[in-house]
C-alpha cells in the first residue's frame, strides 16, 4: 500500500498526467458536440447508432495507455529508475505496483472521458429531439465496458512501457498499433482482428459493430492480452539492469 | 572489524566488453574509503552490481552481509547517490523525496528534515528543473539520507561542485562518518577525495591495482618521508635496525626511504627519540594514482 501510495503520488506531482487529463476532455467534447450535433438523423435511430456515438469515451483508454507507457518510460528516461529501485529492489513488486498505480489511473480516464461523452451526447440527443431506444442494459454495458476497458489499457501501457523502456519508442509503438495496425488487420481480416486488444476492448461497450467479439468474449480477450504483455513486461524488468 | 561491503571475483561483461574484471574487496564499518579509478574504469557499474541493480556475470556483492535485494528494507540502511540526474525535472524537490520516503513508509517530517539538513529547505517546492548542478546533487544526499542508513555509497558526488560546495560535502561526509558510520565514495579525481578518505581502493580496466591507505599508497611506490629531529643519529640507526634506509638532508632532517609517517613515529617512539616534524614526501598522490592507473598499467 505504501508503494502503491508512491506511485499514485507520482502520477499527481507532474504535470504530464494533468496535461493528458485535459487533452482527453478537449478531444471528448470536441468530437461529442460536433458529432451529436451533425449527425443526421436517420443516422441516430437504432441502438446501434446511438451505442456507437456514445461509446467515444472508450478513446480514453489512449490516453489511460500513455499515462501507464510514462509510469515506466518517463523513469528511465530522467534516471529516477535508481533511487525508486533502490527503496523497491522488488523488481516484481515494483511492477505488479505500477500495474495497479496503471489500473487505477485509466479508472480516472475512463469514468471523466465516458462520462463526459455519454452525459453531453444524451443532452444533445435529447435537445434535437432524437428518440432513445437504448436499453438500461445496453447502458450498463456501454459505460462499464469503456470505464473498465480503459482502466486494463491503463494496465496495458504500463507492461508496454515495461517493455520498451523508451519512451518514444513505446508511445509510437502504442498509437502505431492501435490507429494503424489494428485498423488494417481488422479491415482486411476481421475474424482475426476482432481478437486485437483495441477491437476486443471495444467489444466490451456493446453492439457498436457488427463483426466484433460479444462483450464477455471481449473482456476476457483485453485481460489477457493485458496478462500476457505484464508477463512479458515483469520478465524483462527481472532480466535487464537497470541503466 | 566486520564488513559492511564485500564483493567476491565480481565481473561483469557487457558484450566484448569486460567492465569489471574479478574484482575482490572489502570495506570496514566506520570508514570512508574512496572508490577510485579514470572514467571507464569500472566504478559505477561495480557500484551498481553492490547496489543489485547490475546483476554480475560471475561472483558475488553484498551489503551487510546480504545481497542487496535480499536486505529487508534496505532504503533504511544503505543511501546511495548514482547520478546527479536522477530526478523528474517537472516535480519539486519535496515530493521527489515524499515518492522515495513513502514506500519506506516515512513521515513527511522526514523530507523536511533532510531537506533541512541539506541546506534545500528553502528550494524544497521548487521544480528540480530550476536547481542549480550543486543543488541536485545535495538534493540526491538528501534522498540518500531519508532512512538515516550506516551506509552511503556515492559515485562521482563532487562532480560540477564548485570548491564551496566540495568543501561542505567533504565536511558532510565527515560527520557523518564520526558517529561510526561507513562511506564508500567513487571518484576519478583522486585530489577530490583525498582530504576525505580513510582509504582508497583503485581500479584500472576493471582491475583491482591498489587497496591501502593514503600513506600506504604513497610508501609502496617509492615514498620517502622526511623526520626532524634533535636526535638524527639515534633516529638513523633505530630506522636502519628495523630495515629502513635513510639519508641526511641539508635541513638537518633525515629522508627515510619506503615507509610511511605512522611507521617512522613508532619506530621514533620505541627509540625514545623525539621528533619535531613528520612530513611525507616523493611521488605526490596524484603522480601516484595516475602511475598506477595509466593507460596500460594493468593490461
Amino acid at each position: 500500500m505504501n508503494q502503491l501510495r508512491a506511485e499514485l503520488l507520482k502520477i499527481r506531482s507532474t504535470r504530464t498526467t494533468i496535461g493528458l487529463l485535459v487533452g482527453l476532455i478537449a478531444l471528448a467534447l470536441l468530437f461529442t458536440i460536433l458529432t451529436c450535433t451533425l449527425s443526421p438523423m436517420p443516422q441516430l435511430l437504432t441502438e446501434q447508432d446511438q451505442t456507437s456515438l456514445l461509446s467515444f469515451g472508450s478513446i480514453a483508454g489512449v490516453f489511460a495507455a500513455l499515462a501507464g507507457i510514462m509510469l515506466f518510460t518517463s523513469e528511465y528516461r530522467f534516471g529516477t529508475i535508481w533511487p525508486t529501485s533502490l527503496f523497491n529492489p522488488n523488481r516484481v513488486h515494483l511492477f505488479a505496483t505500477k500495474i495497479t498505480a496503471g489500473v487505477f489511473s485509466g479508472l480516472v480516464f475512463g469514468v471523466i472521458g465516458e462520462g463526459l461523452v455519454f452525459s453531453i451526447g444524451m443532452m444533445i440527443l435529447k435537445i434535437r429531439g432524437v428518440p432513445i431506444v437504448m436499453t438500461g442494459a445496453n447502458v450498463t454495458e456501454l459505460i462499464v465496458g469503456a470505464i473498465v476497458g480503459t482502466a486494463l489499457w491503463g494496465a496495458i501501457g504500463v507492461a508496454v512501457g515495461a517493455i520498451v523502456p523508451n519512451q518514444v519508442g513505446a508511445v509510437i509503438s502504442l498509437l502505431a498499433w492501435g490507429f494503424v495496425v489494428e485498423n488494417l488487420v481488422f479491415g482486411f481480416l476481421p475474424k482475426f482482428g476482432r481478437f486485437l486488444p483495441v477491437h476486443a476492448s471495444d467489444s466490451m461497450m456493446g453492439p457498436i459493430e457488427d463483426k466484433l467479439l460479444p462483450g464477455n468474449a471481449g473482456t476476457v480477450i483485453v485481460v489477457a492480452w493485458a496478462l500476457v504483455l505484464a508477463m512479458a513486461g515483469v520478465a524483462l524488468l527481472k532480466r535487464r539492469d537497470v541503466s | 572489524m566486520p564488513y559492511v561491503v564485500q564483493s567476491e571475483s565480481l565481473s561483469k561483461r557487457y558484450g566484448d566488453v569486460l567492465a569489471v574484471d574479478d574484482l575482490t574487496f572489502a570495506i570496514e564499518a566506520g570508514t570512508i574509503t574512496g572508490f577510485l579509478g579514470p572514467n571507464g574504469a569500472g566504478k559505477s557499474t561495480t557500484l551498481r552490481m553492490l547496489l543489485g541493480l547490475a546483476k554480475p556475470t560471475s561472483g558475488h556483492a553484498t551489503v551487510f552481509g546480504c545481497p542487496y535485494d535480499q536486505l529487508e528494507t534496505p532504503a533504511l540502511r544503505i543511501g546511495a547517490v548514482l547520478e546527479a540526474t536522477d530526478f523528474h525535472p517537472g516535480r519539486s524537490g519535496r515530493d521527489h523525496l515524499r515518492t522515495l520516503s513513502r514506500v519506506v513508509a516515512l513521515p513527511d517530517a522526514r523530507v523536511d528534515e533532510v531537506l533541512s539538513l541539506v541546506e534545500l529547505q528553502d528550494a524544497a517546492k521548487r521544480r528540480v528543473k530550476g536547481y542549480s548542478l550543486g543543488m541536485r546533487q545535495r538534493l540526491g544526499l538528501a534522498a540518500a539520507l531519508l532512512g538515516d542508513p550506516d551506509l552511503l555509497v556515492l559515485d562521482e558526488p563532487a562532480n560540477g561542485l564548485d570548491p564551496e560546495g566540495v568543501r561542505w560535502l567533504r565536511d558532510f561526509l565527515r560527520d557523518f562518518a564520526s558517529g561510526g558510520r561507513t562511506v564508500l565514495i567513487s571518484s576519478h579525481v583522486l585530489a577530490e577525495v583525498a582530504q576525505t578518505v580513510d582509504r582508497v581502493l583503485i581500479i584500472n580496466h576493471g582491475r583491482l591495482v591498489a587497496e591501502s591507505t593514503l600513506d600506504e599508497l604513497t610508501a609502496r611506490v617509492g615514498g620517502v618521508v622526511r623526520v626532524q629531529s634533535p636526535q638524527l643519529d639515534q633516529l638513523a640507526e633505530a630506522l636502519r635496525r628495523e630495515g629502513i634506509a635513510t639519508t641526511r638532508s641539508n635541513d638537518h632532517s633525515l629522508l627515510a626511504q619506503g615507509t610511511t609517517r605512522e611507521r617512522v613515529g613508532d619506530v621514533a617512539h620505541a627509540a625514545g627519540v623525539a621528533v619535531h616534524e613528520l612530513v611525507t614526501e616523493g611521488s605526490s598522490l596524484e603522480e601516484v594514482f595516475l602511475d598506477l592507473t595509466s593507460e596500460g598499467a594493468s593490461q
